[in-house]
Formats: C-alpha cells, sequence, structure tokens
C-alpha cells in the first residue's frame, strides 16, 4: 500500500488510487471541472494539475496514480497560477457579468463553476471586450423535463460521459471543432430518436447549470433552489430498486429530487431514472385527499351509523364511466411523441380536445357522491361496519389489500390489525400479481422468498447475464443501466422475451419467443447441456436431491422440438444453452414475463431447474435475482401482509408460531386464526364470502384481471374503505375514504429487490388533514378493540425485530447510510450480500428440483382471435397510473394510451401510427391507439396497464395459476379492428 | 451501443443490396465495427452526394455506434459534406504558392464559368460546387484543382473553359 504526503499530511493510499482520490479520501479539497465520480478520467481540463516534488511539470491528480513517497503540494504557487489562468480562458466565453465585482456587487456564484471563479478571484471578461462569442448548442426551447443553455457550457463533457458510461444510452457527444465545438444531442437534436431515456444523468452532472432541470425553474425562484430549507433522504417511491434520493424542500414542498453522490453500496451510487428524478410532484397535485370521504347516504342515528342512502346497484353509483365503459369510447387521437428542439412546432397537447387535467386527474363530479367528513366519523364509521360483519358475518367475510408502495411498518400494522383485532389471515397485496408464482416456485425449491444475491455484483463478479421476460430498462432503469455497463464491460447477455426490448436488441443472444412457452424453452436447454455433460455434477449430487426426475422430464424437451413450440430457431436455444452452462458465473434474473401466466409456478421451476443444474447460484457473481417491481413488494410480504404467513414467511398455521404472535400483541392466542387466508385474486370473486374490505394505498379496479368482473364485484360490497392519495378508480366505490400520505410525507422502511432495508425521512407535511398511514392504522386498530402504542415508526420496528428473526438486528440508527441486507439475525451482524454459499434453508440443506411439463397458454390465437396480447408497463408510467400520470412531466412524455403492433400486421390492418384500434378479447373490448413498432413479433401486440381509458385488463384472462393464485396476464388472444 | 432508429416511412437506406455487400467487405479489413466508421461514411458520401442526419443515424445504427457519436466525426472533419453538394466538387488550393501563381483567378474562372457565383455554394444547374481548400501538395504544379477524385494540375484560368466543358 503506497503512502504519500498530500499538503504536509500523510495518507495512505491503496493501489490503484489516483492523487485525486487519496486526497478525498483524506477531505484534502483538489478542484476539478472534468473529473466527476464514477465517471471515466479524461483528464481534459487542467484545473486538478498539482505540484509533485521531482516533478518539472504540474500533474493532473485525477489522471496520476499515487506511487510510494510521493509529495504533494495542491495549493503551490504554479498550481494556483494554473488554475487561475484555466478559469480566465474558461471564463473568456462564459456570461458572468454578475460575478464581475468580485462578490463585491452582492452577486453570488450560481454554480460550482462559478464557485470556483470566486474562489480564485478570477474576473470574467465583460462583455463588451470578448473576442468570441458565447456557444451556442441545442435549447430544446418547452421541453418539459430538461432544457438546454449551451452558453454556460464549458466542454467539460461530463454530460457525455454520463450519458454513454453510466447510463449507456449516449444520446449526447462533442460536435464540430475548434472554437465551434459544442454539445450535440443525436444526429438531428431529437433525444427521442437518439435513445434519451430521460434519466436526468445530464442534469445530474453539469457544473453550470447548462443542461438543466425545468420543473423547478417554473415553480420556485432561483434561491429557493440553490438553498433549500432542508435536504432530506428519501427512497424512491417508484421500482424495487430502492434508489436513494434527496428531497428538496422549501416552504413544504418537494422542490426537486437530487441522487447523494455518497459512494456506499447503494442501490443506485447517484444515478435515478426518469421518474425517480422528475415524477415526484404528485403529491403537490389538485387532487390530492385532504379531508376524509364518507359516502353519502351514511347518517348517524342514535350513537350508530346506519345507510339511509338507495340500496341495490345505486347503492355505489356514481357520475362515472365504467372502467369498461371508458375502454370502449372513442378517445382524442394521440399526439406525436414530442421532443426535440421542434418541441415548439409539435402538435403538442394543448391540441387535444380536452383539459390535459381532465384525462387523468380525478373528473370534478366524482366527488358528488360523497361528503367530507371528520377522522373521528370516518374511523367511526369504519371501525363500526367491519366489527358488525366480522359478528354477523364471521372473520373470514373481512379482507384487506396492505400495498407494496407502503411502509414495512405500515403494512405490519395492517396484518396485525387484520390478525389480531379481526381474527382472518385475509391479508394480502399486489404481490399476488407479482413474484407470487417466484415465491411459490422458490419455496418449494429452496424455503425462500427472496433474491439471493445483490445488484451490484452483476456489473462486479457476472460472466453471463441470463434475464428472462424483464424489460429491465424501463421497468427498473437504474439496475438496467448497470446490466449495460456489466454487458459493456464483460458479461455475455441472453435475452429470453417475446418483445425485442431494449436489452433484447443489444444481447448476444436474443431468445424470441411465442409468450408462454417458457417451460419449453428452459427445458430444451437444460436437455443440451445435460446431453453436452456441462452440467455441475458436484453442486447437483452435493446441494441438491431429486435431479433424475427433471433428468427424465426434460428428456422429451429437445432444441428441436422446443423450437417448434417456442419459434427460436433450435441453434439459438443451443448457443443459449451452452453459454448459460459455461458462465463460469452466470446470474439469472427474471420478473413478470415468468411469472404473470396461469402456469407460472412451473415456468419458474423450470428456469430454476436450469440454474441448479448449472450450479448458478450461491456465488459472487451467480445470483438469483427474481426483480421486484413495487418499492416495498419485498418488504410487505416480509413483514407477513400475504395469507398464509406472518413475519419472516412463518406459516400461520404452525401454533407455536401463532402462540408468540398473540404473546407479542397482547391477544388471547385463540384469537388468531390458524387457517390460510384468501389470496388477492381469489377474494375478488363471489363465492370467496367476504362482505367488507379494507383497501391500502391499492387500485384493483384497474389491476386486477378481466375489471369488469372486479370492478362488479366491488359494487356489490356490504362495505368497503379505501385509503389513498387520490379518490382513486376503486377508492369511487368506497363507503369511505381516508387520505393517507405519499412517500414525502413519512418517515418508514422500505426493502428493495435485493433485501436491503432502507430508511426513508419524512421531508413535508401531509396536505389539509391528510394523515401518515402509521396513524391511520394505529387509530383504527385501536378503535378494533386491539389496544395498541406506538410513538413513531421507529417503534413499530422495534416490535418487528422482535418477532423476526432475519431482521432480529435491524434499529434506525443501523439503517442510515446504505441500509442493511437481510437476514441481519444480531445488532453486530453486517448484512447479507449474498445467500446459500453453503447450503439452503430446507429441512436437510438441500434444493429440490420439481420436475414440470409444458402446457400450451390457456387462450392461444385462433381464426376469430388471431392476437397475441401481452401486457406490461412503459418507462414514463407506473401500474394504474394514480401516480405518474398526476406527474406533469412524466405524463407529458407519454399522455395517452398506446398499443404496440407490428408494421407488418398494421399494413394488414390497414393501421396507420396514431390510428385508434379496437381490440377485442373473448372477455370484452377497449379502444387505443396504435403504435407501430419492431419491437413486438408479428401476430402479437403489447398493451401497457397504465390507463384508465384504455385498461389492459379489461381483455386479460382471469384464469388462476394453481398454486400461487396468479393470473393469466401475460397472454389473451385478441382481435384487432380499426375502431 | 445500438439504438433502434425510426427513419419515417420516406427514407431510403443507403445500405441496402450491393452497398451492404460492399461495406461487409469493408469491415472485414477492421477489428472492430467502430473502426470502420471513416470508410463507411465515404460510401454513405459517394452514394448520397452528401451525409445527412438521417443518413448519420443510419451509419450509427448499421455500425452500432450512437447517432451523437458519428455526428461528432463527421462535423469533425471537412471532408463530409453536411449539406448537399454539385454533381461536380471541385476544389481549388489557394495556399500561399498557389496563390503567388494565380489560383485566386483560377478561383474567379470557376466561380463564372460554371455559374456557381460564390465559393461553397452550389450552381443553379447543380453541377458545380467550388471551393477553396489549403494545400493540395502540389505546389510545384500550381495551381492544383481537384475535381471530385480526379486531380488537375497547372491549371490556369485559360484551360478552366475546357475543364468545365469536359465536366459539365
Amino acid at each position: 500500500m503506497p503512502s504519500l504526503k498530500v499538503d504536509g499530511r500523510s495518507l495512505s493510499a491503496s493501489d490503484g488510487q489516483t492523487i485525486l482520490d487519496a486526497a478525498r479520501a483524506a477531505g484534502i479539497e483538489i478542484p476539478t471541472l472534468c473529473w466527476y465520480p464514477k465517471l471515466p478520467t479524461v483528464g481534459n481540463c487542467r484545473i486538478c494539475l498539482v505540484s509533485v516534488e521531482g516533478q518539472g511539470k504540474l500533474i493532473p491528480a485525477c489522471a496520476t496514480k499515487v506511487a510510494d513517497g510521493m509529495v504533494v503540494t495542491t495549493q503551490s504557487h504554479a498550481a494556483v497560477e494554473n488554475r487561475k489562468g484555466v478559469l480566465r480562458l474558461l471564463a473568456e466565453r462564459y456570461p458572468a457579468d454578475h460575478l464581475r465585482n468580485g462578490g463585491r456587487g452582492g452577486a453570488s456564484p450560481r454554480n460550482e463553476f462559478e464557485r470556483y471563479l470566486v474562489q480564485y478571484d478570477v474576473v470574467p471578461t465583460a462583455v463588451e471586450t470578448r473576442d468570441l462569442p458565447l456557444r451556442s448548442g441545442d435549447e430544446r426551447p418547452g421541453d418539459p423535463m430538461i432544457r438546454h443553455d449551451m452558453s454556460t457550457c464549458i466542454l467539460c463533457t461530463r454530460c457525455v460521459r454520463a450519458c454513454e458510461d453510466i447510463q449507456v444510452v449516449g444520446v449526447l457527444d462533442v460536435g464540430y471543432r475548434g472554437e465551434h465545438a459544442e454539445i450535440i444531442v443525436g444526429a438531428d437534436g431529437d433525444p427521442d430518436k437518439a435513445g434519451c431515456t430521460w434519466c436526468g444523468e445530464c442534469v445530474r452532472v453539469c457544473p453550470t447549470g447548462a443542461i438543466f432541470e425545468v420543473m423547478p425553474r417554473q415553480r420556485f425562484a432561483p434561491q429557493q433552489i440553490r438553498h433549500p430549507e432542508k435536504v432530506v433522504r428519501s427512497v424512491c417511491p417508484y421500482c424495487g430498486v430502492g434508489c436513494q434520493v434527496d428531497l428538496h424542500v422549501a416552504g413544504n414542498q418537494v422542490i426537486r429530487v437530487t441522487s447523494p453522490d455518497i459512494e456506499l453500496d447503494t442501490p443506485n451510487q447517484g444515478s435515478t431514472c426518469v421518474k425517480g428524478r422528475f415524477g415526484y410532484d404528485f403529491p403537490q397535485h389538485r387532487d390530492r385527499l385532504t379531508r376524509p370521504l364518507i359516502r353519502k347516504g351514511w347518517t348517524k342515528e342514535g350513537g350508530r351509523w346506519i345507510w339511509k342512502g338507495p340500496q341495490g346497484a345505486e347503492r355505489r353509483a356514481g357520475p362515472w364511466r365504467t372502467i369498461e365503459g371508458e375502454g370502449r369510447r372513442a378517445k382524442p387521437g394521440t399526439p406525436p411523441r414530442a421532443t426535440g428542439k421542434r418541441v415548439r412546432e409539435l402538435p403538442l397537447l394543448e391540441r387535444l380536445d380536452m383539459d390535459i387535467r381532465d384525462r387523468v386527474a380525478t373528473p370534478d363530479d366524482w366527488y358528488s357522491p360523497f361528503r367530507e367528513g371528520s377522522w373521528e366519523e370516518a374511523l367511526e364509521l369504519t371501525a363500526q361496519e367491519m366489527l358488525r360483519i366480522k359478528a354477523e358475518r364471521g372473520h373470514d367475510a373481512l379482507a384487506c389489500f396492505s400495498s407494496a408502495k407502503c411502509s414495512n411498518e405500515e403494512n405490519y400494522l395492517m396484518m396485525r390489525m387484520f390478525r389480531g383485532a379481526l381474527g382472518t389471515n385475509n391479508v394480502d397485496h399486489c404481490t399476488r400479481l407479482c413474484h407470487s408464482t417466484s415465491v411459490a416456485a422458490m419455496q418449494r425449491a429452496i424455503n425462500t422468498a427472496a433474491a439471493s444475491g445483490s445488484m451490484r455484483e452483476i456489473e462486479q463478479a457476472c460472466d453471463v447475464i441470463f434475464i428472462a421476460g424483464a424489460n429491465t430498462t424501463e421497468s427498473h432503469p437504474v439496475f438496467g443501466a448497470a446490466l449495460k455497463r456489466a454487458h459493456e464491460k464483460r458479461a455475455k447477455l441472453v435475452v429470453a422475451d417475446p418483445r425485442r426490448t431494449e436489452l433484447a436488441g443489444r444481447a448476444d443472444i436474443h431468445l424470441q419467443m411465442q409468450p408462454g412457452t417458457d417451460v419449453a424453452l428452459y427445458s430444451a436447454m437444460l436437455n443440451h447441456i445435460l446431453r453436452l455433460g456441462l452440467e455441475n455434477r458436484d453442486f447437483i449430487a452435493k446441494r441438491t436431491h431429486d435431479f433424475e426426475k427433471v433428468r427424465e422430464a426434460v428428456k422429451p424437451y429437445t432444441p428441436d422440438k422446443a423450437a417448434k413450440i417456442t419459434g427460436i430457431p433450435a441453434d439459438t436455444i443451443r448457443r443459449a444453452a451452452e453459454t448459460y452452462a459455461r458462465g463460469p458465473n452466470t446470474s439469472t434474473l427474471w420478473a413478470m414475463g415468468l411469472t404473470q401466466h396461469a402456469n407460472g409456478t412451473d415456468i419458474v421451476t423450470s428456469l430454476l431447474n436450469l440454474m441448479f443444474a448449472c450450479g448458478m447460484i450461491g456465488r459472487w457473481g451467480a445470483a438469483m435475482l427474481p426483480v421486484r417491481g413495487q418499492n416495498n413488494v419485498q418488504g410487505a410480504s416480509d413483514v407477513g401482509a400475504i395469507p398464509f404467513v406472518y413475519t419472516d414467511y412463518q406459516p400461520v398455521g404452525d401454533q407455536q408460531v401463532r402462540a408468540r404472535f398473540a404473546r407479542t400483541w397482547g391477544v388471547p392466542a385463540d384469537a388468531l386464526s390458524l387457517k390460510k387466508g384468501l389470496m388477492v385474486t381469489e377474494v375478488v370473486k363471489p363465492e370467496s364470502g367476504v362482505r367488507g374490505m379494507y383497501i391500502m394505498g391499492e387500485n384493483p379496479v384497474i389491476s386486477d384481471p378481466d375489471i369488469a368482473h372486479a370492478e362488479h364485484w366491488f359494487q356489490e360490497l356490504e362495505f368497503l374503505a379505501v385509503q389513498d392519495l387520490f379518490l382513486t378508480e376503486t377508492a369511487r366505490y368506497a363507503d369511505v375514504v381516508l387520505p393517507g400520505a405519499s412517500f414525502a410525507e413519512k418517515t418508514g422502511t422500505f426493502v428493495n429487490t435485493e433485501r436491503r432495508i432502507q430508511v426513508s425521512h419524512k421531508a413535508v407535511d401531509s396536505p389539509g388533514e391528510a394523515r401518515g398511514d402509521f396513524e391511520i392504522l394505529m387509530d383504527l386498530t385501536n378503535r378494533l378493540g386491539l389496544p395498541t402504542k406506538f410513538r413513531v415508526a421507529e417503534d413499530v420496528m422495534q416490535e418487528i425485530a422482535q418477532v423476526t428473526p432475519s431482521w432480529a438486528g435491524v434499529t434506525y440508527d443501523r439503517l442510515e447510510g446504505a441500509g442493511l441486507q437481510y437476514p441481519v439475525p444480531t445488532p453486530d451482524h453486517p448484512g447479507t450480500a449474498f445467500l446459500f454459499d453453503e447450503d439452503f434453508p430446507t429441512t436437510d440443506g438441500r434444493a429440490t428440483f420439481v420436475a414440470v411439463e409444458y402446457t400450451d397458454p390457456v387462450e392461444l390465437p385462433d381464426d376469430e382471435y388471431p392476437f397475441v396480447m401481452n401486457t406490461g408497463r412503459q418507462l414514463y408510467h407506473w401500474h394504474t397510473g394514480t401516480m405518474t400520470r398526476r406527474a406533469s412531466g412524466l405524463d407529458a412524455r407519454e399522455p395517452t394510451a398506446i398499443v404496440e403492433i407490428h408494421p407488418d400486421d398494421a399494413s394488414l390492418l390497414g393501421v396507420r401510427e396514431g390510428d385508434l384500434v379496437r381490440l377485442t378479447s373473448r372477455r370484452n373490448s377497449m379502444v387505443s391507439a396504435a403504435r407501430i413498432s419492431e419491437r413486438v413479433a408479428p401476430g402479437q401486440v403489447f398493451v401497457p396497464f397504465h390507463y384508465r381509458e384504455a385498461a389492459a385488463n379489461l381483455l386479460t384472462n382471469p384464469v388462476l395459476d394453481p398454486y400461487a393464485k396468479m393470473a393469466e396476464l401475460k397472454v389473451c388472444a385478441v382481435r384487432i379492428e380499426r375502431a | 451501443m445500438t439504438q433502434s432508429v425510426s427513419h419515417g416511412e420516406d427514407y431510403q437506406p443507403v445500405f441496402d443490396g450491393k452497398i451492404m455487400d460492399e461495406l461487409q467487405t469493408v469491415l472485414q479489413r477492421y477489428p472492430t465495427k467502430q473502426a470502420a466508421l471513416l470508410p463507411t461514411l465515404w460510401i454513405a458520401q459517394r452514394e448520397h452526394g452528401w451525409i445527412s442526419d438521417r443518413i448519420m443515424a443510419e451509419v450509427a445504427e448499421v455500425l452500432g455506434l450512437t447517432p451523437a457519436y458519428v455526428k461528432g466525426v463527421v462535423t469533425f472533419y471537412t471532408m463530409y459534406h453536411q449539406h448537399p453538394v454539385g454533381k461536380n466538387f471541385v476544389q481549388v488550393c489557394t495556399t500561399s504558392p498557389c496563390n503567388i501563381c494565380g489560383a485566386e483567378a483560377v478561383m474567379k474562372a470557376l466561380l463564372e464559368q460554371t455559374g456557381a457565383q460564390d465559393a461553397g455554394a452550389t450552381s443553379a444547374d447543380g453541377k458545380w460546387t467550388i471551393v477553396e481548400v489549403e494545400c493540395l501538395g502540389a505546389c510545384g504544379f500550381a495551381t492544383p484543382v481537384l475535381v471530385n477524385d480526379d486531380f488537375l494540375e497547372s491549371v490556369t484560368p485559360e484551360k478552366v473553359p475546357e475543364i468545365v466543358k469536359k465536366y459539365r
């Protein structure tokens, strides 16, 4: 380990560190412009030059490795004079007249570069004496998110490298030469054509504000933006990557979001995606509920609430169209995707024949069936009705949907309330429509329910990345960028996906299969691996059992046979199999493309069989990563918001487990049910017997399969309480709507896809009388007869740690910084980056192979319904759109519903870009606008499920997976006509 | 680094059929696709006359580069045309030795007789673009003139009518 002296201080550096790294680690400041953490070093700005003893010239600190015995002076006369020279040259073409009084005139530096000008006392050239005009470049006036003012560009090229090397997109570069050099955007100034994902990485790294964020400047004064009242560390509310973000606050509003530059093992390491950076304004939307709403018709007489409104079908009526009705209606055409420098000229949203906000926002008349009430009224009514249904119809006539968008503490309180106070296990959340089949398959094989590894190991140690059914660059963009970096650096990329997604386009091998034929594909890969003898015999022998069953089961699935089923050439399957098995370290990732099938458990099982047979688990670099969708879907499951387990997946049917929870909660053991509860997809059926529901932060009327039936079911309930930020499509049928708090308004912990528990802090107060979900649940639990006294969320975590062995060492103090990856069994345990290096958490420590057979998807295309419809997410939107469609920047990028159709099919149907088409499945039909795209294969269409007015789930098939009760959301047969 | 670029319906790709075959031969000479960017751009310019934004995007797609990278290269060099040029692209050396030997008169004659009028502009019939360039490396044979790929030496104003006639 070399040691050096910097400004008289002795430091030790690790091998390969630069002078700058060593100085920064010791807190010694060396100015930098072109250098930025994690960007490749180019060493072209020359501002970090320092004096090194024995060297005739100044040395760039950013690009010079430490040598033993170096003596460095950072502020030598020569170094300082050089810095002034560099700054003077840059200031020559920089509009800094406001600094000409040297700060004495009161002008203050506005950015990083100007701070250096002031620090080094460099007086900028006056306008009239400048030799060269200010720089120009692409401006993009009118863009809703990122604009340019290239007159302040100093050509440090940080943005170019951030785009190319961090996000691996490459929208920006340096064009022209000499004095004309400038930053260019794509070939023609249109970022969308160049593949821009609007992540804002360029905004983050720009030292002069030449590339800047629009929204804060539109709403807040420059002083407020530069000097926020406070900056609060939070966790992004969108996907399961769990990016740490900083919320800048002024006047009780979030003014902007930045990503902390900490160099800890955080999931995002300073990056965010478009949703994280620009999707933060929904909590401030005009639609936020600020007081509890009570359906008109409920009146209090003689100390009891009585329903005096209409009965029957009219009971939950309102001035709205059903989702079915919305779906069948014609829509205004889609505007062309509006981007680039010509944005001003494009027909933007004002050309739609309605107010932009009314397409997505809550229409004013939706509030008319409700009256505003007090918290006392709302909670009293809710408690009364839930207790009444419990008494009259039994415990199991009540059910709740908890929320993967809420914190661990809130989910724990919810399941504690339903189990402890109401005595039913009917507690579930959207994991049912997400990774429930993965959990079923993983529990069957290795008795676990979470990822085995970490996201960062993909970039650090993985040789082959196998991604199945995951559109990572759109659904988990920050992790997607890490995958692209890994691929650029060393790893081979194999993608199994019916669509040609961005990753599929980059992949070394793209297995473009017919939707739902996964079992045949993975079985054929294993078949080929066994034929070549590439399986990991040692791993199979020592760490698994029942392999022979699988060997027999995959025998019929030769690559040639699988080629016929999947539509992938047999040779491609063979190549993929060999790549997978040869590793040496192969990581296996999957998401909704595998799980959302009626045989999802079998599909995941066949992938796990492939993984175990090759021994690709339990090493750094060989990770099993089911990529989680919601920011806390892992945590909500971990703390027991699922119908058959308490925290840590302790079964509800176990007497000892029950006794322990009863003791902790202070209830008699027989108050807790031993019977497994109903799952989301089972609840929403007439035969479920559920008559009263409590829904927190979910919107099943959009997200459940075959909505028309689900919507009808909700209308028939005896009592429905919804806790949410907005009057959602589900909440409009409620008896009571309880206004909750957004992610920025509360403190709590969240678990990301790699089992990392992170804490998110409260930044602003909730609007009006809206309350934290924690307080609402506590109040209600007390009213339901289970005494509950937690002061703050941290107290709840203490109780969770008591009853959750793998979280026993978790405290809020320890979660500051990068958080902890559970298992954390003791207070001094450092957390677990990867699992299963020695054994699996099964009784004998071994994994079980489970033989599975291929079955056709339930619905195949035929003459009447010739297309296969696939559903999924888009980059700019999130699930039922409750949040993102109220985030102004995101909604402007992707304002209307679309359906992706292959150009060949489009020309056969006579459909052009933007034309309205009617999609009809065996269940229902809806109208959406066509987007012609080669991302889908011929014969397939892709429908995002974010849109109320064209809900994909009107069409989807509600048939369920036998194990996990997952619906077949990914495959259904449809017919397409011009509407 | 591949990006899927939509060209719109009316765009005719340059790299198709025989030209694509030619590109494949060129690619074999280089260790990476990126290394073949300059010759690929030459082919594109030969086929299309100049390099448009669309073509940059197409080249980027064909070579697996980003459109911005290709544009960066195109705009760095002076010999890739970013605007349409005449059928005959004429480069006249006007560096010091040639200038002393009468290059300006050659330039003037060419501009007048081709109808191009101004250096860098294209004649109304679309046939001529005349530009001044720095040293063409033939000081002993002033004034050298490049008409497309033909190198003409010792050009004088008197020889201009013949040149114009030949290439018209």
